[in-house]
């Protein structure tokens, strides 16, 4: 019978191979310059951690004009040139094919997720195509809670500058803890291990068609897993250099695709979150060790102009969004001076909440919405930049800390506000 | 004698009571027709507000944007208010030349027949205006959130003029579908467009080439590609 989401040439593949243990998936498109590393990281990690297990790697592509799929077949994968210790039992298997549907990372994953499915995998893998810093180390971490801990979702924690990950650290890593109780630090990392069980769960949700399929698949995972009950693990994996970022790539545009995906599962998960308080560490596997880091230049005074800006133009947007006594707060704080440029953490917090309250009641068309609060995160960025200028990494993550804490602490006002009407 | 006396004074009078009393029963008609049709227009703005609060049609319209402006220009207490009251003028007004057409005058007839000519185009002006608004602020609000995005210093410049050009698109289109001064206002409009255009034309190729220049970059180039390429990987 034909499958809906695989393509015949990929069915005769994946029917051949029979069953397997382990599913590393690749979803790629145009990446021809890194994807050959990442295979053969793949490759290696599975010879020297799981010898005996049945494995296959898989690139699930979107259509490449680079030759990334050439790349991935061609991908010179002897052992004898790792100087491996073990010798595999099992080969690995490579399978290389186009996906079907809306065009983006989520479709790519789905057509992985059905390939696992198929061959009743026991854990499957996904993992970023343009990644620098991938080593074979990472599919022990990723697969090993999984296999031998029997945990459902092993989420990515990495070594990251103190100005790499913004989004990450000012809404989606406390808003997400504050939300479902759980603290995964990278919950849109790129890189994760699942078990069939979570698999075959998220394979049967009716999203494919839907925004989760373009974009915001990592934080819809991730929500999921912990929405539904399923056992979360953090594994260490130390830096993550990616390919050098798209150029053209849009700030506002990416605020939006991620900060929405956020609050559409707020609305979806509602009966989860409103009943989750405080929040407890998931496991950290692996050797926490320290790295090198590429410094960050970051531009202050653009930052703060760019926030000043916003407060100034975009006010009467702002105006339906957040409250009086808010408002003034910005003015006051787009009045300082920019040594003196503080952000503080409980205005943040309420700004983030209010747009989340705003665009679950649709109080302005949701594009218009999300855009317009890109001046306002970079305010948080510069605000955050300013008193961490000369902090160290473990200061870092204390003031980030301070910041969730103030997340949970403000969220029973967020429940009482979600289920009210607006007049 | 008699018959002289029947003719020229009982008949006129006989002839004036009974046009009086015809007048009278038409414009008893005219106020219970009227009457009727205020009562008529309050049920109804009652039960299309309800029926519309009962919808979220104030959400609806919170969303396009109406809700706001509604608010802001005091027009009503809300969307689903405006459009009861909308319902009821016009239940009242139909009441009002149903009425006038109770007096069976050629005046009144005629005015009710130019009236009913008149509507379809009436209401496609207000359509015609509506949606020119809606499309004007909502085009605006991208303009101005992209402007501020990229840093553009005139944002809400640029989101005035876009607001400006469309509305103006809409009230041109509206006042040509009710037929007022339609070559006037499409000349009007053609000049204005034609001119602001030329004067642009001018400033960048004549005299103030320089001036256009530096206003130009000052007001509306984005910071150098340098400087607003931040090398932060936000995600």
């Amino acid at each position: 019978m034909a499958d809906e989401i695989l393509q015949v040439r990929a069915q005769e593949q994946v029917t051949a191979l029979g069953t397997t243990d382990i599913v590393v998936g690749i979803p790629s498109y145009n990446n021809a310059r890194t994807i050959g590393h990442v295979v053969r990281a793949a490759h290696a990690g599975l010879i020297k951690y799981f010898p005996t297990w049945r494995a296959v790697i898989i690139n699930s592509d979107g259509g490449s004009t680079d030759g990334t799929r050439e790349v991935v077949e061609q991908a010179n994968l002897d052992s004898q040139e790792l100087l491996m210790v073990n010798h595999r039992q099992q080969p690995v298997q490579r399978l290389t094919t186009p996906y079907h549907g809306v065009p983006g990372k989520g479709s790519a994953f789905r057509t992985i997720f059905r390939i696992a499915e198929l061959l009743h995998s026991r854990a499957c893998v996904v993992v970023d195509a343009d990644l620098r810093s991938i080593t074979p180390d990472w599919f022990e971490l990723l697969v090993w809670p999984v296999l031998e801990r029997e945990f459902d979702y092993v989420a990515p924690y990495y070594k990251r500058h103190k100005y790499d990950g913004t989004i990450t650290n000012s809404i989606v890593y406390p808003l997400t803890r504050s939300l479902y109780g759980w603290r995964v630090r990278q919950p849109i990392g790129g890189d994760f291990g699942l078990s069939g069980r979570l698999v075959r769960h998220l394979l049967g949700q009716d999203v494919w068609a839907t925004d989760v399929a373009r974009y915001g698949i990592d934080i819809w995972m991730t929500t999921n897993a912990l929405a539904g009950g399923f056992k979360v693990c953090q594994a260490y994996l130390g830096a993550k250099i990616h390919d050098a970022k798209d150029p053209g790539a849009d700030l506002s545009a990416m605020l939006m695709q991620v900060v929405g995906s956020v609050f559409d599962l707020m609305g979806t998960h509602y009966a989860v979150w409103s009943n989750a308080s405080n929040s407890e560490s998931a496991p950290l596997f692996g050797f926490p060790f320290e790295v090198g880091l590429e410094p960050v230049a970051i531009n202050l005074a653009r930052m703060i102009g760019a926030f000043a800006q916003g407060c100034r133009d975009l006010r009467p947007i702002y105006a339906q969004v957040l409250s009086e006594a808010t408002l003034e707060e910005l003015d006051r704080t787009a009045a300082l001076a920019p040594d003196q440029f503080i952000l503080p953490d409980e205005t943040w917090v309420t700004i983030v909440y209010d747009f989340a309250l705003a665009h679950h009641r649709r109080v302005l068309n949701r594009e218009h919405l999300l855009k317009s609060l890109t001046p306002l995160y970079l305010g948080w960025v510069a605000s955050f930049a300013r008193q961490t200028e000369t902090e160290n990494a473990a200061q870092v993550e204390e003031r980030i800390e301070k910041l969730c804490l103030t997340y949970e602490q403000l969220k029973p006002s967020l429940i009482s506000h979600w289920g009210a009407e607006k007049r | 004698m008699s018959e002289f006396w029947q003719r020229t004074v009982v008949q006129p009078l006989q002839d004036l009571g009974q046009q009086a009393v015809a007048s009278l029963s038409s414009l008893l008609g005219m106020v219970i027709l009227i009457l009727l049709g205020l009562a008529i227009g309050w049920l109804a703005k009652i039960a299309v507000y309800r029926a519309l609060r009962a919808l979220r049609f104030d959400q609806l319209c919170d969303r396009l944007g109406v809700g706001f402006e509604v608010e802001r220009l005091g027009l009503a207490r809300s969307s689903s208010y405006l459009a009861g009251q909308f319902v009821q003028g016009i239940i009242v007004i139909t009441a009002l030349l149903a009425g006038l057409n109770a007096m069976r005058t050629q005046w009144t007839q005629n005015l009710v027949e130019r009236f009913f000519l008149f509507l379809p185009h009436l209401l496609a002006a207000v359509v015609i205006l509506v949606v020119g608004a809606l499309v004007s602020r909502f085009l605006g609000r991208s303009v101005l959130i992209a402007a501020v995005n990229k840093g553009v210093p005139s944002a809400r410049l640029l989101a005035g003029v876009t607001r400006f050009f469309v509305m103006t698109l809409a009230v041109v289109a509206s006042l040509d579908e009710v037929g007022i001064s339609r070559t006037t206002i499409i000349v009007t409009f053609a000049i204005m467009f034609g001119g602001l255009v030329t004067a642009l034309a001018i400033a960048f190729g004549l005299g103030a080439r320089d001036l256009a220049r530096d206003l130009l970059q000052t007001q509306f180039k984005p910071p150098a590609k340098a400087e607003s390429d931040d090398p932060i990987h936000h995600l």
